[in-house]
C-alpha cells in the first residue's frame, strides 16, 4: 500500500506505510545536527544526542532502557550534521509504547547538569579514536577542505575547544530550538493509517514548532591536503561536484555512477582492481550534504602503488565522461531497479528511506513510481547528461607515508 | 490487525549429485535470495597454506572455463548487483539475491562461481588484491588486536588460523596449491544451496540438479583437534596510537551445546546496549566503548569482549571490566535480565526474518553448523523460552575463570 502523509498543524511531518508484517518499525528526524553547533561550541549536538538518555518524563536512564528492553524494541539512531535521529522496531503490538517511550525522550528530557562532564569526557574520547583510524582522519580532513569554516567542518564530536566551552545551561539551550517544524516521523506497521494518525496527534500534537532551521553548506571544489602518517597504506579521497536531487538529471546521475562504480564490472572496479590488483577498496558515488550532492571517490594502495591507483580512476573518470556503451548501460538500469526493491524490502530501511526522501525532496517516493522513472532513461539520454556533466575541479586529500606525487595532486591532473 | 500469515517451513532436498538444497518459499517476498554455504574455512587449512580458503573465494568471481572474468562480473551486475562472498573460520558463503524474475539467471550465474578456471595470470593479479586487503587491516587497530587476541587464545590450535593468511603464505600461495584446496574442499557433500523468497521451487531444483551434475563429489572430513585454554594476559606497546584498545576471550559453547542460546542471552544480559558492562564502563565515563559476544564452532566456542580508553586509564577499566564478569559468575543474573534479554534477542530474528536475505544466512548458517532445519519461527522461540536456569547452568561452568587478555596501544604496564 502507497505510503500516506499527514501533516501535523505544528509542522511535524507523518509519514505511514501499511505492510503485512509481524513488527513495527519507525524512524524519527529532528532537524537540528552538528552544523547547527554554536560557533565557539562545536560538539554540542552530538552530546546532548547523548544526554536526552539520561532521564525522561518520569524515567531515570535506567528506567527508560529497561522499559525499552521490556517491549523488546530495538533501537538505533545519533547525529549527524544535518539533524539528529531516533529509530525503534519491534512486534506490532508494541508500537504505541515505544513511541510514546521516544516522546518523552525527545519532548521531556531530563537533561540531569550531573550528567554533562562525563559526556564531554566521552566526546573527547571519541575524537582522539579517530586519530587512530585513517579511513577517518582522512573522511575529516576531507570536510574540512570541502566545507571549510561552515558547521559541516567539524566531526560531530565537535573540537577539544568546542567541548570545553559546552555547558548545561548552553546545551539546553541548543535543545529547547528542536520541535515539530521540519521534524519527521515515519512508520511503517500493520495497523490502520487512522490509528497511527491519532496516536502521533496525542504524542506529539502539542510539540511545540522549535526554531530549528536548515544549515546551508557550501562547498568549495579543487584544493589538495595531505596527512603525514605512519599507515601501511596511502589513503586518498577525492570530492567534485554532484548533481542536485531536485535536477531532472538525478537519475541519469546515479545510473551513470553504477556503471561507474556500482558493482564488479563496474568501470572503476574493473580497471583498478581486477585488471590491475592495486587495491581491495576502491570507488566513487553520490554523497549529499544538506541537500547539496558531491562525487565522491576514495581508495587506498600500499604507498608505492598509490600514485598509479589515482592515476587509474582519474583517467576512467575522464573515459567515463565519453558515454557508457548499450551493455554498461542495461545492466546499470537492471541494477538501480533492483535497488529500488531492495532498498524499501525490510521494514526498517523502508522507515529509514521514507524518512530521507521527505527530508531530501518533500516527498515520499514509492518504489514503482522510482522505477518507472529509471525505466524512461535511455543511452542517448545518460550519454547527453555524461557529456555535459563537469565534476571538476576535484578537491584531493590523501593520508600515508608519502604525499601522492604532485603530477597526481596537480590543478590539472585532477581535473577530469 | 490483519490475520497472522501462515508460518513458513523449510524443505530439504538431496540431489543425485550430492548437492543439498535447502529450499523456503515465502509467497509474499517481493525478491529472491540464494547462496551456496560452504562448509569450509581457515581452520581446515594446512599451517603453510593459511589464507588458501579465503584467496579461493576470491578466485571464484574469476570466471570458469567457459565464463571469462568479465562476463562473470557484467552478469552478476546485471542480476542487480546483489552478489558478494565471505570466509570464515568454517564456512565459506556465496550469496545473491534478484528480483523473481531472474531466478533463472540467478541460479545459473551463481552456479558459475563453483567452477572456477583458478587460471595463473588471475592467480598473480588477485594476490595483489588480497595483499592490499592485508594492508587495509594492518592500518585498524582493532583487527591488528583481533588477530593478536586468537593467536595468544588458540595457539596451535586450528581455529587460530588467520582468515586471510599472511603476506608469505599469500604470497607462497601456487595455482596448483590452490588447485588442490578446491578439489578437497568443494565436493557436493560439503554444499549446501539455500534459497528463500518467492521462487518457482520445481525448477529450481531442476536446474540445480543440472547445474550441479559434473560437480565433484569428493568428501571432506574435517579434523576436531581438542583446545585447552590457558588464561593470561599480553601487552603490544604501541607509541603511535592515541587509545588503549584491550580485548578478551574466554572459553564458550560449541555448536551442538543445548545451552548456546543461554549463552547468546548471557552475553546480550553483560554486553548488550543495556547491559552491566555499559552501566559500569560507558555510564560512568571510564571507557568509550565495551562489549561481549559469543562465538560458537565446531568442538569449541568463545566469550569474547574488549573495551577501547584512554591509555593511562586501563588497569582501572580492565580492572572493572573483570569485577563484572567475576559478579555475575558469583552472584547470578536475575530473572527480570533474562526475561529483557531473551526477548530483545527474539524481537530481532524476528525483524531479521522479514525479508529473503536475512533468513537465507539463519537458515543456512544454522544448517552448516549443527544440520538443523529450523523454521524462523522455531529460531525466534529458542530465544525467547531461554530460562534463567539454563543461563545459571552457563555460569556454572565458570568460563571467566580462564581469561586471556591481549592489549595493544600506548600503554606502560598492566596485569
Amino acid at each position: 500500500m502507497p505510503a500516506h502523509t499527514h501533516p501535523l498543524p505544528n509542522g511535524l511531518t507523518l509519514a505511514f506505510e501499511r505492510r503485512a508484517t509481524p513488527g513495527f518499525s519507525f524512524h524519527l528526524r529532528v532537524p537540528l545536527g552538528s552544523a547547527h553547533d554554536p560557533v565557539g561550541q562545536e560538539g554540542t549536538a552530538g552530546v546532548v544526542e547523548e544526554w536526552l538518555y539520561k532521564g525522561a518524563g518520569q524515567l531515570s536512564a535506567r528506567q527508560f532502557q529497561d522499559a525499552l528492553d521490556d517491549l523488546g524494541v530495538r533501537r538505533g539512531g545519533g547525529s549527524d550534521a544535518e539533524a539528529t535521529f531516533f529509530s525503534g522496531s519491534g512486534l506490532g503490538a508494541d508500537l504505541g509504547a515505544a513511541l510514546e517511550l521516544f516522546a518523552e525522550l525527545v519532548r521531556r528530557p531530563k537533561l540531569p547538569d550531573s550528567e554533562l562532564p562525563v559526556l564531554l569526557d566521552l566526546a573527547r574520547q571519541d575524537l582522539e579514536s579517530l586519530q587512530d583510524s585513517p579511513a577517518e582522519r582522512l573522511g575529516l580532513a576531507a570536510r574540512q577542505l570541502v566545507f571549510g569554516g561552515s558547521g559541516y567542518a567539524h566531526p560531530g564530536s565537535g573540537t577539544p575547544q568546542g567541548l570545553s566551552q559546552i555547558t548545561p545551561a548552553s546545551a539546553r539551550a541548543f535543545w529547547q530550538r528542536s520541535g515539530a517544524r521540519g521534524s519527521i516521523l515515519t512508520v511503517v506497521a500493520d495497523t490502520e493509517a487512522q490509528t497511527i494518525i491519532g496516536l502521533v496527534e496525542r504524542l506529539f500534537g502539542d510539540w511545540q514548532p522549535g526554531d530549528a532551521q536548515p544549515v546551508k553548506p557550501q562547498p568549495q571544489l579543487g584544493g589538495s591536503a595531505h596527512l603525514q602518517g605512519d599507515s601501511q597504506q596511502t589513503h586518498f579521497t577525492f570530492t567534485g561536484r554532484g548533481v542536485s536531487p531536485h535536477s531532472p538529471d538525478w537519475f541519469a546521475w546515479h545510473l551513470a555512477l553504477t556503471a561507474l562504480s556500482g558493482g564488479s564490472a563496474s568501470r572503476l572496479f574493473h580497471a583498478v582492481r581486477e585488471e590491475r590488483g592495486l587495491a581491495y577498496t576502491v570507488h566513487a558515488g553520490p554523497q549529499v550534504v544538506g541537500g547539496e550532492a558531491l562525487l565522491s571517490g576514495y581508495a587506498a594502495s600500499t604507498p608505492q602503488r598509490a600514485p598509479e591507483t589515482l592515476d587509474v580512476m582519474l583517467s576512467e573518470l575522464r573515459r567515463w565522461r565519453q558515454g557508457l556503451s548499450q551493455a554498461e548501460f542495461g545492466r546499470a538500469q537492471n541494477a538501480l531497479m533492483a535497488s529500488t526493491v531492495f532498498g524499501s524490502e525490510s521494514i526498517r530501511s523502508r522507515s529509514g528511506g521514507m524518512a530521507r526522501d521527505l527530508a531530501l525532496f518533500g516527498r515520499v517516493r514509492e518504489p514503482g513510481e522510482m522505477r518507472a522513472e529509471i525505466e524512461l532513461l535511455t543511452l542517448e539520454r545518460v550519454n547527453a547528461f555524461l557529456e555535459s556533466y563537469d565534476p571538476g575541479p576535484l578537491g584531493l586529500v590523501s593520508l600515508g607515508p608519502q604525499p601522492l606525487s604532485a603530477p597526481q595532486t596537480g590543478s590539472e591532473a585532477a581535473h577530469v | 490487525m490483519s490475520e497472522p500469515l501462515p508460518p513458513l517451513r523449510p524443505v530439504k532436498h538431496q540431489l543425485a549429485s550430492g548437492l543439498t538444497v535447502l529450499t523456503e518459499r515465502d509467497p509474499d517476498a517481493q525478491t529472491l535470495a540464494m547462496g551456496f554455504f560452504v562448509r569450509t574455512g581457515a581452520r581446515d587449512e594446512l599451517p603453510a597454506e593459511l589464507g588458501a580458503s579465503h584467496f579461493l573465494e576470491h578466485l571464484m568471481f574469476k570466471g570458469s572455463e567457459t565464463v571469462s572474468a568479465p562476463d562473470l562480473n557484467a552478469r552478476l551486475d546485471a542480476l542487480g548487483g546483489q552478489a558478494n562472498a565471505f570466509t570464515s573460520e568454517e564456512a565459506t558463503v556465496y550469496h545473491a539475491a534478484s528480483l523473481p524474475e531472474q531466478q533463472h539467471d540467478l541460479l545459473s550465474t551463481l552456479s558459475v562461481l563453483l567452477t572456477p578456471a583458478l587460471r595463473p595470470e588471475e592467480v598473480g593479479t588477485e594476490r595483489g588484491v588480497i595483499l592490499e586487503e592485508i594492508e587495509m587491516y594492518a592500518d585498524q587497530p582493532d583487527s591488528r588486536l583481533m588477530d593478536l587476541l586468537h593467536a595468544e587464545y588458540w595457539g596451535q590450535h586450528p581455529l587460530g588460523q588467520l582468515v586471510l593468511g599472511t603476506a608469505q603464505t599469500v604470497g607462497d600461495l601456487t595455482p596448483d596449491v590452490l588447485r588442490r584446496n578446491f578439489t578437497a574442499r568443494y565436493g557436493t557433500p560439503n554444499i549446501t544451496l539455500v534459497v528463500c523468497g518467492q521462487f518457482d521451487e520445481s525448477s529450481v531444483l531442476a536446474a540445480a540438479e543440472q547445474v550441479s551434475a559434473d560437480w565433484p563429489r569428493t568428501t571432506f572430513e574435517r579434523a576436531l583437534t581438542p583446545h585447552t585454554p590457558t588464561g593470561g594476559l599480553s601487552l603490544t606497546i604501541d607509541a603511535d596510537l592515541s587509545r588503549a584498545q584491550v580485548a578478551l576471550a574466554a572459553p564458550g559453547l560449541d555448536h551442538a551445546d543445548p545451552l548456546r542460546e543461554a549463552a547468546h542471552v548471557l552475553t546480550e544480559i553483560i554486553g548488550g546496549e543495556n547491559g552491566r558492562l555499559y552501566w559500569a564502563l560507558i555510564d560512568t565515563g571510564l571507557s568509550d566503548s565495551a562489549d561481549l559476544s559469543h562465538a560458537e564452532y565446531d568442538g569449541a566456542g568463545t566469550f569474547e569482549g574488549g573495551f577501547s580508553c584512554d591509555p593511562p586509564r586501563t588497569q582501572d577499566v580492565l580492572d572493572a571490566y573483570r569485577a563484572v564478569l567475576r559478579d555475575v559468575q558469583d552472584n547470578g543474573v536475575s530473572e527480570t535480565e533474562v526475561r529483557r534479554a531473551a526477548r530483545k534477542i527474539a524481537v530481532g530474528a524476528v525483524l531479521r526474518g522479514g525479508t529473503p536475505q536475512g533468513r537465507l544466512f539463519t537458515l543456512g548458517m544454522d544448517y552448516l553448523a549443527r544440520g538443523e532445519l529450523l523454521s524462523a519461527d522455531e529460531s525466534v522461540q529458542r530465544y525467547a523460552d531461554v530460562t534463567p536456569e539454563q543461563v545459571r547452568a552457563v555460569l556454572e561452568r565458570r568460563p571467566f575463570d580462564t581469561l586471556r587478555v591481549a592489549a595493544l596501544g600506548p600503554i606502560e604496564a598492566l596485569s
